[in-house]
């Protein structure tokens, strides 16, 4: 894992600037996702490393409330999230994006906004965040991942 | 109830024999003014009432000379009118009396349907958080959704109640430990009940949740995001789960901040719903006239709420999970007995404070 902190605050509601290139370079990992002429032709292949090199990253839609909760919980604990905010005609492709990135991990579900990635994996949304800080598995997990010092 | 409704008692004699009687205005009562005078005729005793008149002229003094005759006549009138004075006045009297005895009549019926009422919304024939809250028929009778959930809810409570006296029943007798787990089990369910079916009600129609419609008054004042409050129900529970271990003490104290943690996220977010939504419908405001695109933005903001009521619920439910884990069945079950006994009395207070006795302003 790579510093988190430095990261973090690099990354934290900025999208990164490599996005929004228009036609400079088709990631073949994206063709299924991109349309020839859409005006929406955008790189995404960024996300697996934003993913990567972030202890803890929420993406959320933009303007949604939940991924706020989320953010000021994981706030509340000490740990400075990255927060990265879809916007709504960027939503699928992001979506695919994240999915292709889960499918690593072997699991085959739908992804679903928030959707929280902690130590490089996918952990869920809003549901599963409270679930796990009740039963104390939360904590231990962000330690691991390198989000947490205590 | 109206009384001021003029339908008038056709009978002199008030009669009180129908339960809610149709009480006229006093001044209905003064129909035929006893206080005219201008007739000379000799004075008309009405014959249903009680013939005691107080008229003293029993005779009239024949006078002997034309002056004494017109002297004498001149008397005559003014005790004439003397009489009907008083006796238009003990008339008077006495249809008051009866009035003031109808309202006293009327006012104890009143108290004791009020009273009725209270009782038949404790026992799960439940119509809606109250009179008090001035929107009965609001909902009830507009969303089906919403009167399905009204009824399930009266028997969910009803429900709890039976259940709450059972688990009382079943700690003081000698239970096994295994017949203990199964009321813990069955108490915990019967909660989980209520939260799916919240989640049903909630899709109908959340703002009915979040108003408080279906809790009574005291338990919606306590209330936090459409029930209670995850972090103040583990505060009321401690001191009934009798003897801890310092592993429990330990565990109960981290579960309390923890609740609270996740309270306040979900608080935050929620603040920071009311200020996008007011954004959005306040865009444009200056003078544009349509204000379709921002009503239809406004609505897409408004689903969050059903998330956030489903949120709510969600944590109350882990809460209930992960305290359940750490506790023992005998301690589980005082716990469970602990909170049923809080909801009832939360319930009994809101009872008692809408039948209070109003005071007279």
């Amino acid at each position: 894992m790579h510093e988190p902190i430095l990261y973090g605050n690099l990354l934290l509601q900025q999208k990164p600037p490599t996005l929004r290139n228009p036609n400079l370079n088709p990631n073949p990992n994206n063709v299924k996702g991109i349309k020839e002429n859409a005006s929406s032709l955008y790189d995404f292949s960024d996300l697996k490393n934003m993913v990567k090199d972030n202890a803890v990253i929420v993406f959320g839609k933009k303007g949604c409330c939940m991924s706020h909760v989320i953010k000021r919980l994981l706030q509340a604990l000490g740990v400075n999230p990255a927060v990265y905010e879809v916007d709504e005609v960027d939503e699928n492709e992001v979506v695919i994006e994240l999915e292709g990135i889960r499918a690593g991990d072997g699991k085959q579900c739908s992804m679903q906004f928030p959707a929280v990635f902690i130590g490089g994996r996918w952990f869920g949304g809003l549901e599963r965040i409270i679930a796990s800080h009740i039963t104390g598995e939360l904590t231990p997990l962000l330690k691991q991942a390198g989000a947490l010092w205590l | 109830m109206n009384f001021a409704s003029t339908q008038f008692v056709p009978s002199r004699r008030m009669g009180i024999c129908e339960p809610l009687p149709q009480i006229g205005m006093w001044s209905d009562y003064k129909e035929n003014n006893y206080l005219d005078t201008s007739t000379p005729a000799i004075l008309e005793v009405d014959s249903r009432f009680d013939n005691q008149s107080e008229d003293t002229s029993h005779g009239i003094v024949e006078p002997s000379n034309k002056y004494d005759q017109e002297v004498s006549k001149t008397n005559d009138k003014q005790l004439r009118r003397l009489a009907q004075n008083r006796e238009a006045a003990r008339k008077c009297r006495l249809r008051k009396k009866a009035y003031v005895q109808q309202l006293e009549n009327s006012k104890l019926r009143l108290m004791q349907l009020e009273q009725e009422l209270e009782r038949a919304r404790q026992q799960g024939l439940y119509v809606g958080g109250g009179l008090d809250t001035g929107q009965l028929g609001y909902s009830r009778t507009t969303n089906p959704g919403i009167a399905t959930f009204e009824m399930a809810y009266g028997h969910w409570v009803e429900e709890q109640n039976k259940k709450t006296a059972d688990l009382r029943n079943a700690l003081c007798s000698d239970i096994t430990d295994l017949e203990l787990s199964s009321f813990v089990d069955d108490g915990m369910n019967h909660y989980f009940d209520l939260f799916l079916m919240k989640e049903t009600a909630a899709k109908a129609d959340v703002f009915y949740l979040m108003s408080g419609m279906w809790e009574t008054s005291a338990e919606h004042f306590l209330s936090w995001i459409g029930g209670f409050r995850p972090s103040e129900l583990l505060k009321v529970l401690e001191p009934h789960l009798g003897p801890l271990t310092e592993k429990q003490s330990l565990e109960l104290s981290n579960l309390k901040q923890s609740c609270q943690q996740a309270e306040d996220a979900l608080s935050q977010g929620l603040e920071r719903l009311h200020q996008i939504l007011s954004e959005t419908v306040a865009d444009g405001l200056l003078g544009e006239g349509n204000y379709l695109p921002q009503i239809n933005a406004a609505l897409e903001k408004l689903k969050a709420m059903v998330r956030f009521v489903g949120q709510a619920d969600h944590l109350r439910k882990e809460t209930l999970l992960q305290i359940s884990r750490n506790l023992n069945n005998r301690q589980a079950a005082q716990g469970l007995l602990a909170l049923g006994e809080y909801f009832q009395r939360l319930r009994v207070l809101s009872s008692f404070w809408t039948s209070r006795p109003r005071e007279s302003s």
